[in-house]
């Protein structure tokens, strides 16, 4: 996936246009004054005013870090939306509704016959209530309303991605072999041994269903054996600690060098945090010690969780001898390097957290909906529909009551496609179970008076070749249904044809308007951040206008200053985009364990499952929106910059060399 | 001026000043801190604008110093009209042939003595020739640093030196590039004696034995007996004939 993105032309384009556009900003760099570099480095990095470009990467950070980390959970929603959708149904769906399609094998043998349709397997679907008793004697059957849905296992699993949402008999796209194992036509057959244990306890035989997760388990919270180590955010407490004695270490250096040009608090300072990673280490040591000889079926330590202790270890040390020689003032560029380490060291931080919360001992409480179902396998529900007939009435018994069909099934399998929606409502059984309950069997002519009523079906699902010309084909079935129609009259009725899209317009259309509202905010956002990045930028030529007097006295040229702070925008814009571009990844790769710790943490529940559709968070990265955002964000920043080049361009140099 | 321009470039006045006006806009009411000036400087000379406080000593000088634009009036500098020429070039002239000292010295506060000194030259010089011209303009700043006394001090950042040093650091700043007018503008105004004497010495050698044009505004009578010419300047108006 990630080679034929690289590979498609305009990124190709793209990428020799950076190119260039890199070569002629180098060019311009090499071309330009020396003095704008020299000050510029200075006003970057000049001692403990580095803090300042810090700061002021900070809007350009949160940005590139928002606008990617939002856009990629809005995007997941979408595509993992579209994409259970789709698994969940079919490429195109023919809907004859509650009161059904006759003569559905022979227009379902015909669809079969145009070009490019591969299977086209009919589906019964209808609303129901399914009684659920739980397998605990003290709590009540509970009653919930269901959709029943009647399948050939064996036809329905070539339509869509039907075996893959199943949690026994699952066959995942990267073991196929398994298919053996799970015969798609034998997906609803009760297997020989639950049979024999009903019979054993003396319970009847049963059709069987596949019900969906969500429809058996209890709605409650529960303990979920997910690991976290408290011991990890015991030494990340001690590193956010250390973090702010380097910042009082700092304050406290200037403020005594003020008094004594000996005191040597940076040095204090340094060794304190020669220290920190020392003690991390140790602790790290007595973890893994723990853990390995402590429970044998515990989880050990990894290669992330020493790979990311070592980086902090070597971070501080490293930041720490750097911050101390930064104090001379030949080597002032190393206390830049130095910070950038602490940052560096941020990061390891994160990574050794998670990895910490992955492989630490600790269980933690997490809402688990459908992973405890209340009635086991083998165990029994019951389904109750209320019947239509071929003219769209509801079916009666003598004297006008609604006719109720009800019927109890053995549970074979778990359906569990990991949205919400559909696993707490899909109910699956045999095609003909579901056409019995559905009253869509049809029955023999009894008479003269009585006809034969041919059995129905809701709808056909169609599995096509190149989904690219769903509509093509749309139009062609519509085609044969006309002439089907024209062939047997009395199959006439109302019959929509649609793709999975437009079937499930609904559902998809809310999400891609979640996304849209969602972008265009962040697009506003975007906009505020350039405004911000433009006061910082606006400001800092305000207080550094002396300099630029100084600087247009010497003979340079307004257009020359103006760009020295669009060229500081720009690089403040490129260190904000590069943390942010990083922060964002790590943040979407730790996504679940951080948000195990803040559910946690904050007694929370972030992403509830009862309202979200899925499992877990979901979330897309796009390689072309990260790029695309960052350079966005690298653009707006530098463009942002011309409110300080601009007052740097037009300032006189004599307002700011007045006399005091 | 209807000399030809090489001659009076080689002989004639360095700078000339006609009728310069200079009005300040402060919402409707105009300002005229400048009321027609006019004066001549001579190559070599040592000249002084002596005047009280607000009598627009400094705004002349940065009229003169090709800094600002005069309301009326015309600066002829080596012969060119200043104001006649585009602005590039009067960016040039700060950068080649005039330097500057001011009375609160104004260095960079986060470049080194050195780095200072060579400023004018990093404005002229692209990133790209700079490593090939870096170690001429470097001994160069380091001579006439060595000159001022301040050989020692070329590591330190202005706010370690003393006014003094910081003074005469803005002099080497001044001088480095080889200029053929020097602009003083209260020199030795926040110093105290002693210093504004060491100051006032270092010019007046410059001015004799380097033959340096120096223009220096100030308000201390002892200071100004120390140039060749003094002129008097009150409430925008120069009181004797250029």
């Amino acid at each position: 996936m990630e080679q034929s993105w690289i590979a498609t032309p305009w990124v190709v384009v793209a990428l020799i246009g950076a190119g260039l556009v890199a070569l002629g900003l180098v060019a311009l760099v090499l071309t330009t004054s020396v003095y704008k570099h020299v000050i510029c480095a200075k006003y970057l990095f000049s001692g403990w005013k580095a803090v300042v470009p810090l700061v002021s990467a900070m809007p350009a950070a949160l940005g590139v870090f928002l606008l990617i980390l939002v856009f990629a959970i809005m995007d997941g929603f979408a595509q993992d939306t579209r994409e259970v959708t789709r698994g969940t149904l079919a490429d195109i769906i023919v809907d004859a509704h509650f009161e059904g399609l006759p003569y559905y094998d022979d227009f379902a043998a015909r669809i079969e016959k145009i070009d490019g349709v591969e299977v086209a397997t009919p589906v019964i679907q209808t609303f129901a209530m399914i009684r659920v008793k739980p397998r605990f004697p003290a709590v009540r059957a509970t009653v919930q309303p269901c959709l029943l849905i009647g399948i050939r296992p064996g036809e329905k699993t070539q339509v869509g991605r039907f075996q893959q949402y199943l949690e026994r008999q699952q066959v995942p796209e990267n073991e196929p072999w398994k298919a053996a194992l799970f015969p798609a036509d034998q997906l609803l057959t009760v297997p020989p041994a639950v049979v024999e244990a009903r019979r054993e306890a003396g319970l009847p035989d049963r059709p069987g269903t596949i019900v969906g997760k969500g429809l058996v388990s209890y709605p409650a919270k529960e303990i979920k054996p997910e690991k976290v180590d408290l011991r990890a955010v015991v030494i990340l407490a001690w590193s956010v600690v250390g973090l702010l004695v380097l910042g009082v270490a700092a304050i406290g250096y200037r403020a005594l060098r003020r008094y004594s040009r000996t005191t040597s608090a940076a040095g204090l300072a340094a060794l304190y945090l020669l220290v920190v990673p020392a003690i991390g280490v140790v602790l790290l040591a007595a973890q893994g010690l723990a853990l390995v000889t402590g429970d044998a079926e515990g989880p050990t330590l990894s290669w992330p969780t020493w790979t990311a202790a070592g980086v902090l270890a070597v971070g501080w040390a490293a930041a720490a001898i750097f911050v101390f020689l930064g104090r001379e003032r030949r080597f002032f560029w190393l206390r830049p390097v130095g910070f950038m380490h602490l940052l560096g060291c941020a990061a390891a931080l994160l990574a050794f957290w998670s990895s910490g919360l992955r492989y630490g001992p600790h269980e933690v409480a997490r809402e688990q909906v459908v992973d405890n179902p209340v009635v086991p396998y083998g165990g029994e529900i019951v389904v109750s529909t209320i019947p239509i007939s071929a003219k769209g009435a509801i079916e009666t018994e003598v004297g006008g009551v609604p006719r109720v069909n009800a019927r109890a099934l053995a549970i074979v399998d778990y359906f569990k496609s990991g949205f919400w929606e559909n696993d707490a409502s899909h109910v699956y059984v045999d095609f003909s179970v579901a056409q019995g309950l559905a009253g869509m069997a049809g029955r023999p002519a009894a008479g003269p008076d009585e006809p034969a009523v041919p059995a129905r079906a809701s709808q056909i699902q169609v599995k096509i070749r190149d989904p690219s010309k769903s509509a093509t084909i749309v139009e062609r079935i519509r085609d044969a249904w006309r002439r089907f129609v024209a062939e047997r009259p009395d199959a006439a009725g109302m019959v929509s044809v649609n793709t999975w899209e437009t079937q499930q317009k609904t559902i998809l259309g809310v999400v891609e308007m979640e996304k849209n509202i969602t972008a265009l905010m962040l697009g506003l956002m975007f906009l505020g951040f350039g405004v911000l990045i433009a006061l910082i930028s606006y400001v800092m030529a305000y207080i550094k206008s002396r300099d630029v007097g100084i600087l247009k006295a010497l003979g340079a040229r307004d257009v020359g200053v103006g760009s020295l702070f669009l060229g500081y925008g720009f690089i403040v814009g490129l260190l904000g985009t590069a943390a942010g571009l990083v922060g964002s990844l790590l943040m979407l790769h730790y996504l679940d364990p951080i948000e195990v710790w803040v559910n946690q943490t904050l007694h929370t529940d972030v992403f509830p499952r009862t309202t979200y559709y899925f499992e877990h968070i979901p979330r897309h990265l796009s390689a072309a929106w990260c790029v695309g955002v960052s350079l966005s964000v690298l653009a707006l920043s530098t463009l942002a910059s011309l409110a300080g080049g601009l007052l740097a361009a037009i300032k006189q140099p004599v307002e700011t060399l007045r006399n005091e | 001026m209807s000399e030809p321009l090489e001659r009076q470039t080689r002989d004639g006045p360095i700078l000339q000043a006609s009728g310069l006006v200079k009005d300040y806009w402060m919402g409707p009411s105009r300002l005229r801190v400048l009321q027609g000036v006019s004066l001549s400087v001579r190559r070599g000379e040592f000249l002084c604008v002596l005047g009280p406080s607000g009598s627009g000593k400094s705004t002349l000088l940065h009229l003169l110093g090709l800094l600002d634009r005069p309301t009326e009036g015309r600066v002829v500098f080596e012969g060119q009209d200043a104001f006649d020429q585009p602005k590039r070039w009067r960016d040039r002239m700060r950068n080649e042939a005039i330097g500057f000292v001011f009375q609160f010295y104004y260095l960079m506060p986060d470049l080194t003595v050195l780095g200072n000194t060579l400023l004018p030259a990093m404005v002229r010089t692209s990133a790209l020739s700079w490593p090939f011209v870096r170690r001429r303009y470097r001994g160069q700043a380091l001579e006439v640093l060595k000159d001022l006394g301040l050989g020692e001090r070329v590591g330190h950042l202005p706010k370690e030196l003393s006014g003094g040093e910081r003074q005469r650091a803005a002099i080497a700043r001044a001088l480095v590039h080889g200029p053929r007018l020097l602009f003083a503008d209260e020199p030795t105004g926040n110093l105290d004696s002693a210093t504004g004497a060491e100051i006032m010495k270092v010019l007046a050698r410059l001015n004799h034995k380097g033959g340096l044009t120096v223009v220096m505004v100030t308000h201390d009578e002892r200071i100004a007996r120390q140039a060749d010419r003094v002129l008097h300047l009150q409430d925008g108006r120069l009181l004797h004939g250029a």
